[in-house]
């Protein structure tokens, strides 16, 4: 890998985004009628002087391509928008809610990818075995349940019958008093975390699986053999990280499936982050917050991106950022 | 006393498309200290065959008997092959790919000594440091820290020499160590392997011949699974009994590169009787009928071949 | 179970669905939406499931819903292999100029979250069925071009078609003789966990209100239940079938998928080393 290859996957990031934002600025201009009639109905039949006034205030007035560009230059200054919804700028309305996803979109993350990790390299491992086979079945299962009916399951189970965990929000009624607490944070933030680590533990799972598979046949792994090594030790130091290298690349992607599975676990938990946002934005038609949380994501998902491809070099000593192999 | 002893060993892998025979019937023995050469084209079984003396066939049907020093190996349970494995009896593959990729050189050798009760991670990479130079390595403290991309076909050749002696073995079983290389190189490991074995016993399995000649104090020639002549290295060389033989000598380029007619048959469907009767010169009627025994040539003690032309003249 | 077994019961229940689909006018007397009874009643001998808060028949609804969830489902597989195989065929041979073109925007389009694309789009061309099958078969397909595309690389490279280009054959024949029956197994792979994914979505879609308001479906059942009583009440017969229902389908295609990839794929097959 060369500087080079990195700069051609920094200027996709950057296409991915400017088709992203021309989508976005499309879609508003084709929606049936403008901007003005969406937000404030009546105002161009009862006050066209105020509604002329608004349209040169957004800019409504000016050709096309004027507004595109308008259009850009505001995007990346911050200013997306406003929400009907919440007539507030999209972008803060987004950036509260963000944190919120992120406190139950990180752990779950980092944790699917270990639990995917490590029952799938050995699985891989004792590929054809009873122990390989039955893990393979219950993973499929579990993959082929949505992650809503398992956040309906976990609620119904856990929070309805057993009582064990609250049955949605982010803090408890208390918090009005004595404020929010990160414990009584954590333990709303339980079920939402197991929901979404359920239902993207089985990708990693079979990914991780099929790759750690791919290292048993490998030159390297007959010659650890031959030292006398366990076969745990071997999987642990040899075969693991072969097989982690092109999971890599795989997880960013993943991050995408999760922002989805996102959605519906925290509609269903009343989680207060992007999710539910979405929910919210979709129950009334938001259109303009709808784009901004698809531009958010977008965001996430070429961060994500550029991490794995800083990361890359970090695992295999083949490959120096900006060095030739 | 022989370190090495094996009897009637056979090897096969059920496929889909049906057995392979890869070893039929080996009997073989290695005295101590001895440096035997295991000749054959690809697909004749030898590596197999070296392969099996480990234990590190997957997916294989062995049978037989295979003994190290007195210990019959195919009873052991797999913790007590394991603790042979590298400290006893080590093998030093074919290089481009038997290196892990993403590990430091070094450290794959010291991982090997740390094995053999060397628990101190830092003595363990001194001594690692100190096999490279065995093996000839010039900066054997810095190439320890690369990883084996950063290595030529030849160093890597050496790093696995040296991790194949790191434990100080009794036996090395040594799979196509030369192969794929340039000339040169070529030349550099074969004496560097010479060396370096001067006290073990070895079994150089090897398609080359000369690569043989200069290491092996004995060899055995083996086609579609069997030995077909075994005898002293001087012996094979200037008496070749087996028409096989004859012929692997003929595609030498210094004897002129005529190749033996045919191709090497499929370990699914052998031929009967003389399995080599269908690519040979001479063939005679019994050939294609009985399949010859490997005998002592009535000319010279010690040298066995499996033909029947010989047995009768 | 084996693998060859989990294809066959895989195989039944998803004829079971499809059969239930067709017929589900002949196996419960009550329309979807007619309200034919009292709101909330339990299972009964007259109401198999109960009724929801509207009255209407929960048994008749989870019949009817198997119709919406099936074809967004395959519609929008097939829709997406269609692309899909299309583009990557067309891409991998003819090569140069259109290969780039078309691999470079691949390459960009893969980066964008299609989730929440999919949701803006169907906001935008308001919910149908045929609406939301036709976004996911076009943003699914984008993202199974790379696949084919690989694949028919290889075939590309292959001697029958450089025989069959020799003897001079079209390109048109070439493609569909020669390369699409070669990539028909890789395709039927992706078709069914296409149809699996998009089943899922297609019920999600429901749930979160973007459902086809002018049909039955389970994602709009679930949402009904949960949100109007039927959670809180612990009404399990009118939330439970419908997730039922959806998630014995997608281990159906699951097994069906997974059974006919080992089928193709040979590497994933136990395989000898000598």
């Amino acid at each position: 890998m060369k500087a080079e290859y990195l700069m051609r996957r920094a200027f996709y990031s950057f296409l991915a985004f400017m088709v992203s934002l021309t989508l976005t600025f499309v879609l508003l201009h084709l929606m049936p009628g403008d901007y003005l009639h969406s937000i404030l109905p009546y105002l161009a039949e009862k006050n066209p002087d105020a509604a002329r006034m608004f349209r040169e205030q957004f800019g409504l007035n000016r050709s096309i391509s004027e507004q595109y560009l308008l259009y850009v230059v505001n995007v990346v200054r911050g200013n997306w928008g406003y929400s009907f919804l919440y007539g507030l700028p999209v972008l803060a309305v987004i950036e509260e809610k963000l944190r919120w996803t992120l406190v139950i979109l990180f752990p779950s993350t980092v944790l699917s990818i270990l639990i995917g990790m490590a029952v799938g390299a050995y699985s891989g491992w004792r590929n054809g075995s009873k122990t390989d086979l039955s893990v393979l079945n219950f993973m499929i299962f579990v993959g082929a349940v949505p992650s809503y009916w398992w956040a309906m399951l976990l609620i119904l189970i856990f929070g309805f019958h057993l009582n064990l965990f609250p049955l949605g929000g982010y803090a408890s009624i208390e918090a009005l008093d004595v404020g929010v607490r990160i414990s009584d944070v954590l333990r709303h933030a339980a079920l939402p975390v197991t929901a979404l680590t359920i239902s993207s533990v089985p990708g990693t799972y079979y990914l991780m699986r099929n790759s750690t598979l791919q290292t048993t046949g490998e030159e390297y792994v007959l010659t650890a053999r031959s030292k006398g090594l366990r076969e745990m030790e071997i999987l642990r130091h040899h075969a693991l990280k072969n097989a982690m290298l092109p999971m890599v690349t795989v997880i960013a992607l993943e991050l995408a499936q999760m922002i989805m599975g996102s959605v519906f676990v925290e509609t269903i938990f009343s989680w207060p982050g992007l999710g539910l946002l979405t929910f919210e934005a979709l129950r009334v038609r938001d259109l303009p917050l709808l784009q901004g949380i698809f531009l958010m994501d977008t965001l996430m998902v070429i961060f994500a991106n550029i991490a794995a491809d800083l990361s890359y070099p970090l695992i295999d000593p083949r490959v120096k950022v900006g060095e030739n192999v | 006393m022989s370190i090495l002893a094996i009897n009637d060993l056979k090897v096969q892998f059920p496929t889909p498309e049906g057995l392979v025979k890869a070893v039929n019937s080996v009997d073989l023995e290695l005295e101590e200290g001895e440096r035997l050469g295991m000749i054959g084209e690809t697909g004749s079984g030898k590596t197999v065959l070296g392969l099996a003396v480990v234990r590190l066939l997957s997916g294989a049907e062995v049978e037989g008997n295979i003994e190290y020093r007195g210990k019959k190996l195919l009873l052991l349970d797999e913790a007590e092959m394991r603790k042979l494995r590298g400290r006893e009896i080590s093998v030093i593959f074919q290089s481009p790919n038997s290196l892990n990729p993403v590990l430091k050189v070094g450290d794959q050798i010291a991982e090997s000594i740390r094995l053999v009760g060397c628990s101190n991670r830092q003595d363990a990479k001194k001594k690692a440091v100190q096999a490279m130079e065995a093996v000839g390595m010039p900066d054997a403290e810095l190439w320890a820290d690369r990883y084996p991309h950063q290595f030529s076909g030849g160093m890597k050749e050496r790093a696995m020499i040296a991790l194949g002696l790191a434990c100080d073995p009794r036996l090395i079983i040594a799979d196509e160590p030369t192969k794929g290389l340039d000339a040169n190189i070529k030349a550099q490991v074969v004496e560097l392997i010479r060396d370096v074995t001067t006290d073990k016993s070895l079994l150089f399995i090897t398609h080359d011949l000369s690569a043989a000649a200069q290491i092996c104090d004995r060899i055995a020639v083996m086609y579609c699974g069997e030995i077909v002549e075994v005898g002293r290295t001087e012996e094979i060389f200037a008496n070749p009994l087996h028409p096989y033989t004859e012929g692997l000598f003929r595609s030498l380029p210094i004897m002129g590169m005529k190749a033996i007619r045919g191709a090497s048959p499929s370990l699914i469907d052998i031929p009967s009787g003389c399995r080599f009767h269908p690519r040979c010169d001479r063939p005679c009627e019994n050939c294609a009928k009985a399949h010859p025994p490997l005998v002592e040539a009535e000319s010279s003690p010690g040298h066995l071949m499996r033909c029947f032309q010989h047995d009768r003249g | 179970m084996s693998r060859k077994s989990a294809f066959s019961a895989g195989l039944f229940i998803l004829g079971a669905y499809i059969l239930v689909a067709l017929l589900s006018s002949v196996i419960t007397p009550y329309s979807p939406t007619a309200l034919v009874g009292r709101p909330l009643d339990g299972p009964s001998d007259t109401h198999l499931l109960g009724t929801n808060d509207l009255g209407q028949d929960i048994f008749s609804r989870l019949l009817y819903g198997t119709r919406a969830t099936l074809i967004i489902g395959l519609l929008g597989a097939l829709l997406s292999v269609l692309v899909s195989t299309l583009v990557g065929t067309v891409s991998a041979y003819y090569g140069g100029g259109v290969d780039e073109v078309i691999t470079r925007s691949v390459d960009v389009l893969m980066t964008l979250p299609s989730f929440p694309l999919l949701l803006v789009l169907t906001i935008f061309f308001a919910p149908s069925i045929f609406v939301i099958s036709g976004l996911m078969g076009v943003l699914g397909g984008t993202q199974g071009i790379r696949i084919i595309r690989s694949q028919v690389l290889s075939l590309v490279e292959a001697n029958f078609v450089y025989g069959a280009k020799a003897i001079g054959a079209g390109d048109l024949r070439i493609m569909t003789r020669h390369i699409l029956p070669n990539v028909l197994p890789l395709a039927t792979v992706k078709f069914v966990f296409a149809a699996q994914r998009y089943m899922l979505m297609g019920v999600g879609l429901g749930f979160l209100g973007l459902g086809d308001p002018s049909v039955v479906d389970w994602g709009q059942m679930i949402s009904r239940a949960y949100y109007n009583g039927g959670f809180a009440l612990g009404l399990w017969w009118w939330l439970i079938p419908p997730g039922i229902a959806v998630t014995l389908l997608s281990v159906a295609l699951a097994l069906l998928g997974y059974g006919l990839e080992e089928e193709i794929d040979p590497r994933l097959k136990r395989s000898v080393a000598i």
